[in-house]
């Protein structure tokens, strides 16, 4: 037998012996279970990036956003309007350098679709302690339906470098339980 | 002869193998490496899916 | 009329040139590692929060030179010297055209020092993935162009060698399974190249003005050329694996059709795994996530799984083959662990193994992908492929490098013999403390998680304080291991005491 710094002598292309073939089949084996893992989970799991996705002018986002922050807006934290949106609606989350707006107070168990995009660069939101991550790409619109399983005051981290304030970006949101008193209530200025 | 600063390989290169060596099944054995190979296939598996079941914990997202 | 040199240790004829090619990438190598290495030191002291050593401008800024002169100069320097070793050396052949070798190092290091010159001037503080629309100057876009057209000359130029070597018969029958992983690597870097190309021209043109990008296409191409050109380190760090076995303990080749056959499966699927940088991202549909990450269900990460069992089958082989036949393990027991070149590769595949490729197969799943994507998870991952994996190979063969081509003893060599185990071990608790900390959601890229001055607060969990603690003391020890290698190899290049041929 040669090395790997030897040419091989005569015919190379020979079967395998049981070792080899016993690895190879095991291996294989689990790469199937790796690659049927995706769509079972598609199928029967709670988590998939999927979304709605589509194009959107950064300018148009903030439009839409803003429009929303009228409709809903309850209070005001930090400077950021905090906004209450009814359970089951579309609802609007812009990234710009450097911060997250709106606040955001959902409900807990209510499905949402959460609107992502950027008005400038490549932001990272990054849904803390939950650990939901997704990239939010200036022109694109991601369009998540999610369902709050826990109440809690949650932040929103950036988790992609956007610049010199990229650590400054801190985001809210806020999850009521399902058997809290309903809107009004807007927290005061931090 | 062993050297100083030098590694073994190149002062005492490893003895070359006669032209008939691991022909025979039972020199072609490599069952350390099997176990160790299996070990890892078993690692893989369990850090795989304790993953499955910390994503099966956060928000509900699609 | 090429003279040749004959190797005492090998046997193989040399080209004057192939040695010289290969230490001067290789120097440049090193000198690229020192400044990568310098720079990790200053942002690995900042993100330990105790210590939080650079203001927030420097520490994007060192992150940016960190990346660029680890995973683009020392790498593919490296690489370029590892074509010159399998095309000319392992084949006993001349250098097909060694002035364009010359030309290409040229301009590869051109490039370099533009981009360096931009960075530290701080006129790229883009990270080493410089996302559209963040911008830096048309400069630095210039030399990256520059030096990935030096390394696609040496690269066709390796090719060249393969079919001078064919022409003028320096060696019989097929070419040996290290030259031949190395022909994939190169094949992968002409991929790479290509995507490099397709993505580095249309930016330097934005940058200029003259043209649009969109952000989401730029991820995707610059993906093309950021994730294959890892592809292309894993290709050469198996092909140098089965060279130091070689050269170490004189492990076989177990069977070379399935090598082979693995190395091809590389080739075939391995770029289609940039995917998994773009699981997360609203510009692509499911199916397009889940073919492609799953490099077609898999198949590359099966060619991994094979080598990572042939390589140490071929070693146990070549051990049972010279005697070392007692019990399962007594192959391993017995093996040279005080050759800095075996120990370096045993650390090699398994840190790469065991906490590389199994973090980054499970977080390279689609949905997986949401609990890990930009956390501290991700520089966890590809510091135990790319570090202590690729890098740890690569530092392995040179203490077989400068004896063999530089012909010079290595200084200090009880360093040498411990500097592997330090590396390795200072990676290893590295890369775990970062996996730990990104699984509580630990962000990469980011000065500063107690988020002073944001407009709301945020505390870690009380374990992040410590596992990043921990992160801090694995990284320092693993400089500790780096800082030997350079003083080691600059120190033998540069006054070490030359090996006489009637001594060896």
């Amino acid at each position: 037998m040669n090395s790997g710094m030897e040419s091989p002598k005569g015919i190379w292309w020979k079967p395998a012996h049981r070792n080899e073939k016993l690895w190879v089949g095991i291996a294989f084996a689990w790469c199937m279970v790796l690659f049927a893992m995706m769509p079972l989970w598609h199928l029967r799991g709670g988590q998939n990036p999927s979304g709605i996705r589509g194009k959107v002018e950064p300018q148009a986002f903030m439009a839409r956003t803003q429009e929303f922050i009228r409709a809903y807006q309850v209070g005001t934290e930090s400077g950021i309007p905090v906004v209450e949106p009814p359970p089951g609606s579309d609802i609007y989350l812009m990234a710009m350098m450097w911060s997250w707006q709106p606040v955001l107070r959902l409900r807990k168990g209510a499905e949402y679709t959460l609107h992502l995009s950027s008005l400038d660069l490549n932001h990272g939101f990054s849904l803390a302690p939950v650990n939901l991550n997704f990239q939010v790409v200036p022109g694109y619109d991601y369009g998540l339906r999610v369902t709050p399983t826990a109440a809690g005051d949650f932040r929103i981290i950036c988790n992609e470098f956007c610049g010199i304030g990229h650590h400054l970006m801190l985001g809210r949101v806020i999850v009521l339980d399902d058997q809290a008193p309903g809107a009004g209530a807007g927290g005061g200025g931090q | 002869m062993a050297m100083h600063g030098v590694p073994p390989g190149v002062t005492n290169p490893p003895a070359p193998l006669p032209p008939d060596a691991g022909a025979s099944p039972e020199t072609h054995k490599a069952t350390g490496t099997l176990v160790l190979v299996l070990v890892f296939l078993a690692a893989f598996v369990v850090y795989y899916f304790i993953n499955w079941k910390l994503l099966s914990d956060v928000w509900r997202v699609g | 009329m090429t003279r040749f040199r004959i190797c005492p240790t090998t046997g193989l004829k040399v080209d004057p040139q192939a040695d010289a090619l290969i230490k001067a990438n290789a120097v440049v190598a090193t000198v690229a590692l020192l400044i990568g290495g310098v720079s990790a030191i200053m942002v690995l002291l900042t993100r330990w929060q105790a210590v939080h050593l650079l203001p927030a401008d420097w520490f994007y800024r060192l992150l940016t030179v960190h990346g660029m002169n680890m995973l683009i100069f020392f790498i593919l320097f490296f690489e370029m010297a590892v074509l010159y070793f399998a095309g000319a050396v392992l084949l006993n052949s001349r250098v097909a055209a060694p002035k364009v070798g010359w030309a290409a190092f040229g301009l590869m290091v051109a490039g370099m020092g533009m981009i360096e010159w931009t960075m530290f001037t701080g006129q790229a503080d883009v990270l080493f993935t410089s996302y559209v629309p963040l911008r830096a100057t048309s400069w630095y876009y210039l030399g990256v162009i520059l030096f990935a057209v030096g390394a696609l000359v040496v690269t066709v130029l390796f090719f060249a060698t393969l079919a001078v070597a064919k022409r003028e018969r320096t060696y019989q029958g097929s070419m040996p399974l290290v030259t031949f992983g190395a022909a994939t690597a190169a094949i992968i870097a002409v991929i790479t190249l290509g995507h490099g190309a397709a993505i580095y021209i249309p930016t330097y043109l934005w940058s200029l003005g003259l043209m649009k990008v969109d952000p989401e296409v730029y991820r995707m191409v610059w993906w093309g050329l950021g994730h294959s050109s890892q592809q292309i380190n894993v290709a050469a760090m198996v092909s140098v694996w089965y060279l130091l076995g070689a050269l170490t303990v004189g492990s076989v080749v177990v069977n070379e059709k399935i090598s082979r056959t693995a190395f091809v499966l590389y080739v075939l699927f391995i770029s289609m795994a940039s995917a998994h940088h773009l699981l997360v991202d609203p510009g692509f549909s499911p199916s397009w996530k889940i073919w492609n990450t799953s490099y077609a269900m898999y198949l590359a990460v099966l060619a991994s799984m094979i080598h990572g069992f042939t390589v140490p089958a071929g070693i146990e082989m070549g051990q049972r083959l010279r005697g070392f036949t007692k019990g399962m393990f007594d192959w391993l027991r017995r093996a040279p662990w005080g050759d800095p070149g075996f120990s370096s590769l045993i650390f090699s595949i398994v840190v790469f193994g065991f906490v590389g490729g199994i973090t980054g197969v499970t977080f390279g799943t689609e949905q997986i992908n949401i609990i890990a994507h930009n956390t501290l998870r991700v520089p966890g991952h590809f510091h135990a492929t790319v570090v202590s994996g690729t890098a740890m190979a690569f530092m392995g063969v040179t203490y077989y490098v400068i004896p063999l081509i530089f012909r010079k003893r290595l200084a200090f060599y009880p360093l040498a013999r411990i500097q592997p185990y330090l590396f390795a071990t200072g990676m290893l608790i590295f890369s775990v403390a970062m996996t730990f900390a990104g699984t509580f959601g630990v962000p990469r890229r980011h000065w500063d998680i107690t988020f002073a001055n944001a407009p709301f607060d945020l505390e870690f969990s009380p374990a992040v304080s410590l596992v990043m603690g921990i992160m801090g003391l694995g990284g320092i020890l693993a400089a500790v291991g780096g800082g030997i290698y350079i003083l080691v190899t600059v120190w033998s290049v540069f006054l070490g005491k030359p090996l006489k041929e009637r001594t060896v």
